[in-house]
């Protein structure tokens, strides 16, 4: 690794979360491979990894598309810990999935223990304007409760799909950037510390 | 070369040996062959791999352990790279208590930790280091129990016996071999020994300090032995209870959760394994509705063959409710398959949908039996139709009857609509044509085997008495409603009747009508129906020919009767004075054949020549007989009637001398166009005539031509009948013509009292003898007037009648002087001359008779006599002139 630090790009880890079925594997995979999948079948953990350009700069997204449903709810917290930025997904046409992001919410602060996660809140199925549970105006506001961005996606249609990601990986970039400037030399611990947690697991 | 393959997605990015693993990425090939390496965590797995994509593989884990990447390699971009880890991790390292991303498949994993303990794992190994020989002749156990009382073999054993090991197991040992297995035994013993000693003396400090401990231990437990009382575990025993509690209660939430979760891992597996069988029942309903009947059944199909022998009661549910539709849509399919109409293909089709889906129905005999029953039933309909709309016109009928004649009555009813059975039969023939080879070619794909489905036995049978049944309905339709008679009286009461229209009305359309069903029956012909089925229409065509045949003639004969004489004579060809009666009849009647023979006579296909059969031409013998017959009816009529009307003043000639009008002034007096009676008898006759010799002639031949069958003898019958009618007429006529002039002779002899006994010398001939001549040019004038071809006949009986009567006068006279003999010679001798032209053998010995009576002349008087007569020829020239023959 260390003999060509400058051919391997930065990654930066995403991770979707959201209830089951509201389309977090839609949207990772129309994002990373352009194309819509209609057929529903839950996801129990996926990874995808691909090189983009950021602004100019070779970077690489790996995204890690969690389970949403219920039973998975325990195995979530190893994940979290590994994530560098969040999508919290619902369906705007149900408001179940729109109540389970405050848990979702509450759960990866828990685990990260920072306020300050990049982390975007995502309405999608957004072409289904006709069966819209979730007005956008609700949606905002928890949003802007939070501290975070709002956007609303369609899978579908591909609508503001390249946009999450990207302002995601754009907040992961500018938090890193931070990071480096405030604690050069804390840096490197917490990259040890990170190290030997994963080694535990 | 292509880029190298590259995977960047895996879904599950974990799980153990057999996982399902979606692979994403670049480049994978573009066909399943272009993969040519597949490795998970380095395990080659590209037996299970299942190329879905450029950007797609399906592949199945296989044993691979910790993180590890997943390599695709294609033909031609080589071995690929990873971006993404894929964790595999066997099952063992799972437990229920095990947090894991996965489904593990808990099943397997009891069985995998129960370790059997087989006793052949646990081999004993020889004491004396010697293997164990396999004898053959072993001392059998029994020996060795009665040898070695209370001891035994086993060297595990307290009661060990070493001759009964030794006798066991090395019974045939050599010596050396068991010196040498006693120094083995020994050396190991006694590095036991040696092991134990070094093993205490190197741990010398640890032995003490153990028993230092267990001492302490006693001395511990001597002194809580007051304290804690004999059973210093009870407490332990409830500690570990109570934990044991807890644990069960914490356990007890994790299993539950386990339960539910499997539960709903396991519904959600089934839905998606057998989507298609539980989405099937409204899949079909879609698919129903868009008449996409293909598709259902191919489904259908897949279902029965997946779960149709399945035990699963889920399973069952499913099939019972895709069976429920299916019954539903076979019996919709086998309603449309029956209701008409509907084209073969249709129904071709329908029979395949219901044979694939397995229905009860026998949907080709359906189909068949369906459409048999629909024809019958439209020929009913179009009966009940027709005959419908025959009732108002039947009333119209009868009402007009009382007003009009009936002649114009018809003409009326033919102006204005046609008849209910014309259309009726037009429609019927038409609805035959379209219908029925539809019947006949379900039928032949039925027995062909094209349609798939077994054909029952008997089944021949009963087609073909379907086919006919319906071919013997149209028939018995058509016959019932123009030719009834030709019907059983059964048949007429059930095809019921329409009404016949009047023959004149029904003759226009004959021949139409016979076109019409012609021209289904060759579309019969055309299907290859059985000769059976065609013979009945064959029949039928057969009684309907000579039906139009018959009405044709019996319509011309009824206008022949209608036939009036304008009386205007035709003067030309060689018969003069013919009206156009004849021609109008020869017109009629050359019409009617040439419409028999268009329509009635020629065969067409399949069909003998009409007239071939013997009743055919006995009913057109009868036909022809009576068209002549009529023909000569009406001119018979004609020369007969108006005998009342005229009779009173038919003395037409009588003598000038007596004055009494002329029959030429009575012209005026009679109709303007019609004129006097006699000039009828004499046109009449000559129409006679000339029917006789020419128009028969000429429609004899006519009928030759026409290709009838020979009709002579009807022809010489007419002619003998119209040679009697000509007698007759001529009959009348000279006595209408000769017995004036002849009765006139004898008064206007003695007019003015005259007596042959005279004494004056003839100057000339008698007045009553220019009388006679004049009368007879008058006569002449009349026949000539008609036809000159008359003027034979006519004139050589009268004068044949006017020498008998001369003769009878002659004879009569007592006395002649000289002078009266003279004047008689001359006189007679003068009519000789006459009416020499047209003196007939008879008339010649008539007038030699008369002559006889008259007295002999001396030289002298003859040549006075002879001077009279020149002297009179030369007087009355013109008259000669006219009496002559030219």
């Amino acid at each position: 690794m260390s003999k060509k630090p400058t051919a391997q790009p930065v990654i930066h880890k995403v991770i979707m979360v959201g209830s089951g079925g509201v389309g977090k594997s839609a949207l990772t995979l129309q994002f990373m491979y352009d194309e819509f999948v209609e057929d529903y079948e839950p996801t129990k953990a996926d990874s995808y990894r691909k090189k983009i350009l950021l602004d100019g700069e070779d970077v690489q997204i790996d995204i890690l598309d969690t389970a949403g449903q219920e039973d998975y709810a325990a195995i979530r917290d190893n994940y979290f810990r590994s994530g560098e930025g969040f999508l919290c997904i619902f369906s705007i046409t149900e408001d179940e999935s729109f109540q389970a992001t405050q848990e979702f919410r509450e759960q990866i602060l828990r685990v990260k223990n920072d306020e300050n996660i990049p982390f975007l809140l995502v309405g999608n199925k957004c072409d289904l304007e006709d069966k819209r549970k979730v007005t956008f105006q609700e949606a905002s506001e928890r949003a802007k409760q939070w501290g975070v961005p709002y956007v609303e996606t369609s899978a579908k249609t591909r609508e503001h799909v390249d946009k999450v990601f990207y302002d995601l990986m754009r907040e992961i970039r500018a938090r890193k950037m931070d990071e480096n400037k405030t604690s050069n030399g804390r840096g490197k611990d917490k990259s040890k510390k990170k190290r030997r947690l994963c080694k535990i697991l | 070369m292509a880029p190298p393959p590259i995977v960047s997605g895996l879904s599950p990015n974990e799980g153990p040996p057999g996982t399902r693993i979606k692979i994403r990425g670049e480049n994978f090939g573009n066909q399943p062959s272009d993969i040519v390496g597949l490795t998970i965590c380095g395990v080659d797995c590209l037996l299970t791999a299942e190329w879905k994509s450029p950007n797609k593989i399906i592949a199945i884990s296989g044993t691979g352990k910790g993180k590890g990447e997943v390599i695709v390699s294609t033909k031609y971009g080589g071995t690929g790279s990873c971006n993404v880890t894929f964790k595999g991790y066997h099952l063992a390292t799972i437990g229920p208590m095990k947090e894991s991303a996965v489904w593990v498949e808990e099943t397997p994993l009891f069985s995998w930790g129960r370790h059997s303990l087989s006793t052949t794992s646990f081999q004993q190994e020889d004491p004396l280091g010697l293997s164990i020989e396999e004898t053959e002749n072993k001392i059998s156990e029994d020996f060795l129990i009665n040898h070695f009382a209370g001891k035994c073999g086993d060297i595990t054993s307290t009661n060990f016996s070493p001759g009964w090991f030794l006798l066991e197991n090395h019974q045939n040992t050599s010596f050396n071999d068991l010196s040498a297995g006693l120094v083995h035994l020994r050396r190991k013993v006694q590095g036991q020994k040696e092991g134990q000693l070094s093993f205490l003396k190197a741990n010398i400090g640890s032995v003490m300090d153990q028993v230092d401990t267990l001492v302490n231990i006693w001395e511990k437990y001597d002194s809580d032995l007051p304290k804690l009382g004999n059973e210093p575990t009870l407490k332990l025993e409830k500690a570990i209870k109570e934990s044991e509690r807890e644990a069960r209660k914490l356990f007890d939430e994790v299993l539950s959760r386990k339960d539910r979760a499997e539960k709903t891992r396991n519904a959600l597996n089934v839905l998606q394994r057998f989507k298609f069988l539980f989405c099937l029942p409204c899949v079909i309903e879609r698919n129903i509705k868009k008449g996409e009947y293909d598709i259902v059944i191919n489904d259908y199909m897949r279902v029965k063959n997946l779960f149709l022998k399945t035990d699963v009661p889920v399973f069952k549910d499913a099939p019972s409710e895709i069976d429920k539709r299916i019954e539903e849509l076979q019996k919709k399919l086998h309603q449309d398959l029956q209701t008409m109409p509907i084209t073969v293909e249709q129904q071709k089709r329908l029979i395949r949908y219901l044979t694939n889906l397995d229905s009860p129905f026998d949907a080709a005999w359906d189909a068949i039996k369906s459409r048999s029953d629909y024809i019958i039933k439209k020929f009913k309909s179009i009966y009940e139709y027709h005959k419908s709309t025959e009732k108002p016109e039947m009333d119209k009928k009868k009402g007009s009857a009382n007003k009009f004649a009936k002649f114009n009555n018809s003409q009326l009813i033919e102006v204005n609509t046609v008849p209910a059975c014309v259309n009726f039969i037009d429609e019927i023939c038409a609805t035959i044509s379209e219908i029925f080879p539809d019947l006949w070619k379900i039928g032949q794909a039925y027995f062909s085997g094209e349609l798939q489905v077994k054909v029952e036995a008997g089944r021949q049978v009963e087609y073909k008495y379907m086919v006919m049944n319906v071919i013997e309905s149209f028939c018995k339709y058509i016959k019932a409603s123009i030719i009834p008679n030709t019907l059983d009286k059964a048949d007429r009461n059930q095809f019921g009747t329409l009404t016949t229209p009047e023959r004149d009305e029904i003759a226009h359309y004959l021949p139409e009508l016979l076109r019409s069903v012609r021209s289904s029956y060759s579309t019969l012909i055309r299907l290859d129906l059985p000769n059976e089925a065609l013979d009945i229409i064959g029949n039928l065509l057969l009684d309907l020919r000579i039906h139009c045949m018959s009405i044709l003639f019996q319509q011309t004969t009824e206008q022949i009767k209608q036939l009036s004489e304008n009386w205007q004579i035709q003067y030309n060809g060689k018969y003069m004075g013919v009206t156009d009666l004849p021609i109008k009849f020869l017109q009629l009647v050359e019409d009617v054949i040439q419409i028999v023979k268009e329509s009635a006579l020629s065969g067409e296909q399949r069909e003998s020549p009409l007239l071939d059969k013997p009743t055919a031409k006995k009913e057109l013998e009868k036909q022809v007989d009576s068209i002549l017959s009529a023909f000569h009816g009406s001119l018979s009529t004609l020369s007969f009637s108006e005998d009342l009307e005229d009779g009173e003043d038919s003395s037409p000639v009588v003598s000038q001398l007596i004055g009494t009008p002329v029959s030429s002034q009575k012209t005026s007096k009679a109709k303007q166009n019609i004129p006097i009676w006699e000039h009828r008898l004499l046109i009449t006759l000559s129409n006679c005539m000339f029917t006789k010799s020419t128009i028969l002639d000429t429609i004899l031949a006519k009928f030759k031509e026409s290709g009838f069958p020979s009709v002579d003898g009807c022809v010489n019958n007419a002619k003998t009948k119209l040679e009697n009618l000509e007698r007759t007429i001529l009959d009348r006529y000279l006595e209408q013509k000769s017995d004036p002039l002849v009765g006139t002779i004898e008064p206007s002899m003695y007019l003015g009292r005259f007596d042959w006994d005279v004494t004056v010398s003839p100057t000339d001939i008698r007045p009553y003898a220019k009388e006679c001549i004049n009368n007879l040019i008058n006569v002449h004038a009349e026949v000539i007037g008609v036809s000159s071809a008359l003027l034979d006949n006519v004139l050589t009986r009268i004068v044949e009648t006017v020498a008998e009567e001369l003769y009878r006068v002659m004879s009569c006279v007592q006395k002649f002087s000289r002078q009266g003999a003279q004047q008689a010679r001359a006189d007679i001798q003068a009519l000789q001359e006459f009416f020499k032209d047209y003196t007939s053998d008879a008339a010649k010995g008539h007038f030699a008779e008369a002559l006889d009576v008259v007295p002999k002349l001396e030289n002298s008087e003859k040549a006075l006599v002879e001077d009279v007569l020149r002297q009179c020829k030369a007087r009355m020239k013109i008259q000669l002139m006219c009496l002559r023959k030219t």
